[in-house]
């Protein structure tokens, strides 16, 4: 016979939005990073109303709960840790207003990020957070974990981009904070959600900003001999304070995976490649444009060019945005990392990264947002070889400690989640996780939304943790 | 003085040096908040003695008010209780300036008006354009989010600050955020401090990001019969390629104050002035200057003008300084900042023309088009209007909060102490929210030794 709470979620919701048997909850055991964690049962509300129902269900039978988007987190932030119940968005996908005059748009957690882009297209409109997995990862994910992507060099990453959020706290309740006007008064609650990975209350309802597409847009692709002439150009680009719109770099290793995979026409005999891309009105982009040029070439670019045409364009960023996944193709796993540093240190960063990559003996893949300084290092492995992992998780945790010794940080945009928690204490102090402790307490008393992530755990040990079993990788950013 | 309070003294003075505490008469009236006067005033030097006088106030149940070039004091509710003025002009240091990396840290009491001039050198700066920048300390920009008509482009300080240091009530040491331009490394706690009047935490450094000053800017004026053409015209430029800095909305009142030189303008009563200020290579400002003529002219402009430089440059100074200039014409003005929807903006006019009609109020608005209104109201010329019937117009303008169709949110920022006694709550109605602020409230300073009674709903 099912269990008791099993029952009384299908009274709540209908046989058809639970699912408990146990090859169906195999699927929702992962999601795209190494983590796993087994639930007991998944449910898929309809309403706030829904969520406010569950949540009162997991109260009475003490259980977890964990909001879970499209699954393509890459921290473990939509993993069931310690098991209980895990609400899936994927029934909430309404786009509930677009409000075009105002440039605001009313949506459903559920919603396709790259869907709600889509569906302002014909107004010239677009949302502006764009991670790598933006055709299939949900904008209350992106809520969930501040997403970035690489336009957000321009135009800031998720947190900047809503203006309001409906949320079902933990003892049931719905409350609306923020709004629709582009600053609200009093605390920040908006601030302070945006990022909070699920731990503070569950999203049920988010009021986001619509930009405007810009009038025009070049995309350029410049190709270096060596790893320090790239790195080199884009401290220049920062220095001389030019602000492309994204300014993305893929080394010479990744670039030959993607090339065979994408054919998006990357020379395959070069040391890296910078994508730069600048918008705007069509003289500030000619402007910016040829001043770019001017340093890559001061730089020993051996090539600039420019996309002649939308199609160009979109090849080059196919490449880029499907890079993670040409990486599989030459490995049976990979371990992404998602330090940040500030840019001008980039040059001795990538040394570091070489000399961490020779001491382990394991392959680095590069490709990250130089422009904001978030790096994204693949390190390829075989999880079947557990020495080969361990390696590869001392290796992580050496290009970590090397990003906060540079005084940089974490994480830029793939969460703590349960991947970095224990690393926290690299960079705060207990006093200051201490603090992080009672504002979660504020809002999470019991400590059953979304348990173990964020925080560290128990003693701060600084190590990374090994994961049990690596999983399959997703479409990361 | 009684044992106590010079047992206080002596202690105060043993955390941060004798000669900087004081209970002289002056500097403790200089510091009063809403007619509430401090019986001590510290200036701590650094974040470990604001640590230890936070702890002494909790073992002694006094509570802090911190702040630093004073201008904005009179923002918020009056204190509930207020013992030690914690001055943090002493604290006005450069921490960390990378002008490779765009990336700033400063201390609280450092003025803005240095930073801009450090910044400038560099050929960057800050888009906080705010109010009092002569006086105005990093420390009082954010802990009141003072607004900047530069805002339109570059966003408030939640946009741009990095991550911050502070101390909560509890006396700790804490911090959140960090350096570097993306960063999802913990709870983004330094947001909640932005405009929190320090009833979360005393800052004691702010990490920005800057931003390179561009070579040519250009300012631009249109002038509109009626407040929906102006605002139509704002809401046409938004929907367009064009990417103004500033864009702002004033009424012939407030033209009066901005454009002192100019007796007639073409600022009639009924006129209604768009300011649009525009940076960037001078191929770009040439061209705004085109197109905006063109979209003034279809929107029915009466006129449309290019500043020359040094006219530019007084009535962007005046634009800034707006708050500070109604205060200075009309001491006893109510101003009130509303946040709101470009589409609210002309019809939530309207109800504020209505309300100052009738109740005998002179009005001067301000509205930064993408959604922040200033609006004062003032006893008309010659006239004197009792408090009680102040504080009515105060409660009349805050019940729109509760309108949630409004989408529009009334903060009333400046006022006389005695109307503020008399309306209530300066932030409007209780809300829907006020009990997850209660709840952080306590979890930032559990014993309330922070700036008590400041906040919304008594917090």
């Amino acid at each position: 016979m099912r269990p008791q709470l099993i029952r009384e979620l299908e009274a709540l919701l209908g046989p058809k939005a639970v699912l408990s048997a146990p090859e169906d909850l195999m699927l929702y055991e992962y999601d795209g990073s190494v983590e796993l964690g087994a639930p007991r049962c998944i449910v898929f509300p309809t309403s706030a109303q829904d969520v406010a129902g569950i949540v009162r269900l997991a109260n009475r039978y003490e259980t977890p709960i964990v909001g879970r988007g499209a699954g393509t987190g890459l921290s473990g932030g939509a993993i069931a840790r310690n098991g209980g119940i895990v609400v899936t968005f994927s029934r909430m996908n309404c786009i509930l207003e677009i409000d075009e005059v105002n440039l605001r748009a009313v949506v459903q957690p559920g919603v396709v990020n790259l869907d709600l882009s889509r569906a302002v297209e014909h107004l010239g409109l677009f949302f502006a957070p764009d991670p790598s997995s933006q055709k299939s990862c949900t904008i209350g994910g992106n809520v969930s974990e501040n997403s970035g992507g690489p336009h957000t060099l321009a135009y800031g990453v998720t947190t900047n981009h809503v203006t309001g959020i409906e949320l079902v706290l933990t003892d049931g309740e719905i409350v609306r904070i923020g709004g629709r006007s582009i600053e609200s008064s009093g605390y920040d609650l908006a601030g302070l959600l945006v990022g909070s990975e699920g731990t503070l209350a569950l999203v049920t309802e988010i009021t986001v900003r619509l930009m405007r597409k810009p009038e025009a847009v070049k995309t350029l692709l410049a190709v270096y001999d060596t790893l320090d002439d790239t790195t080199e150009s884009v401290v220049d680009i920062t220095v001389r304070a030019i602000t492309p719109a994204a300014c993305e770099m893929l080394d010479g290793f990744t670039l030959r995976a993607v090339e065979d995979y994408v054919h998006a026409g990357f020379p395959k005999d070069c040391a890296a490649v910078l994508l730069i891309e600048v918008e705007g009105l069509k003289e500030a982009v000619e402007a910016q444009a040829a001043e770019i040029t001017e340093v890559c070439k001061k730089h020993r670019a051996r090539e600039v060019r420019a996309a002649q045409n939308d199609q160009e364009r979109a090849l080059l960023w196919r490449g880029r945005k499907e890079a993670f996944g040409a990486m599989g193709r030459i490995s049976p796993m990979y371990y992404v990392q998602d330090g940040v540093i500030p840019r001008t240190r980039l040059p001795e960063t990538l040394r570091r990264i070489d000399e961490i990559s020779r001491k382990y003996d394991l392959q680095i893949g590069n490709i990250f947002h130089a422009g904001d300084g978030n790096l994204h290092p693949l390190i390829l492995f075989d999880e079947r070889d557990r020495a080969q992992f361990a390696r590869v998780v001392a290796a992580g945790g050496e290009i970590m400690r090397h990003c906060v010794e540079v005084g940089g940080a974490l994480t830029g945009e793939h969460g703590i989640g349960m991947e970095k928690n224990e690393l926290m204490p690299l960079i705060f102090t207990p006093e200051d996780l201490a603090l992080m402790e009672r504002v979660r307490a504020a809002f999470n008393p019991a400590g059953r939304l979304n348990p173990g992530k964020v925080l560290p755990m128990g003693k701060a040990c600084g190590e990374i943790r090994v994961p049990p079993v690596p999983a399959a990788a997703a479409t990361p950013s | 003085m009684s044992r106590s309070a010079q047992a206080s003294l002596t202690r105060l003075e043993e955390i941060a040096g004798g000669e900087h505490v004081s209970m002289n008469d002056a500097e403790l009236r200089a510091r009063e908040v809403c007619g509430v006067v401090p019986s001590v005033v510290v200036r701590p030097a650094d974040a470990d003695q604001i640590a230890e006088i936070v702890r002494f106030a909790i073992a002694e149940k006094l509570a802090v008010i911190p702040m630093g070039g004073g201008t904005k004091l009179g923002i918020g509710s009056a204190p509930s209780r207020y013992d030690i003025a914690l001055d943090l002009s002493r604290m006005n240091q450069v921490l960390a300036y990378d002008p490779h990396d765009l990336t700033l840290g400063v201390e609280p009491g450092a003025r803005i008006a240095d930073l801009l001039q450090t910044l400038a050198a560099q050929k960057q700066f800050l888009p906080l354009a705010v109010p009092f920048l002569d006086r105005a300390t990093i420390g009082g920009i954010v802990a009141t989010n003072s607004s900047s008509p530069l805002r339109h482009a570059y966003g408030s300080v939640r946009d741009f600050c990095l991550g911050m240091e502070f101390v909560p009530g509890d006396g700790t040491r804490a911090k959140s955020g960090g350096r570097v331009v993306k960063n999802v490394t913990g709870y983004d706690l330094h947001k909640l401090l932005i405009g929190s009047l320090g009833t979360l935490g005393v800052i004691t450094r702010v990490n920005f990001r800057t931003f390179p000053l561009l070579p040519a800017q250009g300012t631009f004026v249109a002038t509109f019969q009626t407040a929906e053409e102006a605002s139509e015209f704002c809401v046409t430029i938004a929907h367009s390629f064009l990417t103004p800095q500033i864009a702002e909305i004033a009424d012939s009142g407030a033209a009066r104050l901005l454009y002192p030189q100019v007796e007639t303008n073409s600022a009639t009563p009924q006129s209604w002035s768009v300011i649009l200020s525009v940076v960037g290579h001078s191929a770009v400002v040439d061209r705004h200057g085109h197109e905006l003529d063109r979209l003034a002219d279809e929107a029915n402009a009466q006129e449309f003008s290019a500043l020359g430089e040094s006219e530019s440059v007084s009535l962007l100074t005046r634009v800034r300084e707006f708050p500070r200039l109604v205060l200075e014409s009309a001491p006893s003005a109510m101003v009130f900042r509303v946040n709101l929807i470009p589409s609210a903006i002309p019809p939530m006019l309207t109800e504020f023309r209505e309300l100052a009609n009738r109740a005998g109020f002179d009005l001067i608005t301000l509205t930064r088009a993408s959604g922040i209104l200033y609006a004062a109201f003032s006893p008309a010329a010659g006239s004197e209007i009792a408090p009680g019937a102040c504080a009515q117009l105060a409660k009349d303008v805050l019940q729109f909060n509760a309108k949630p169709e409004a989408h529009a949110q009334s903060m009333l920022e400046w006022c006389p102490a005695e109307v503020k006694r008399l309306a209530g709550d300066v932030w409007g109605p209780p809300r829907a929210d006020l009990p997850l602020m209660q709840k952080l409230k306590n979890a930032f300073d559990p014993q309330h030794v922070l700036s008590p009674g400041r906040f919304a709903g008594g917090i």
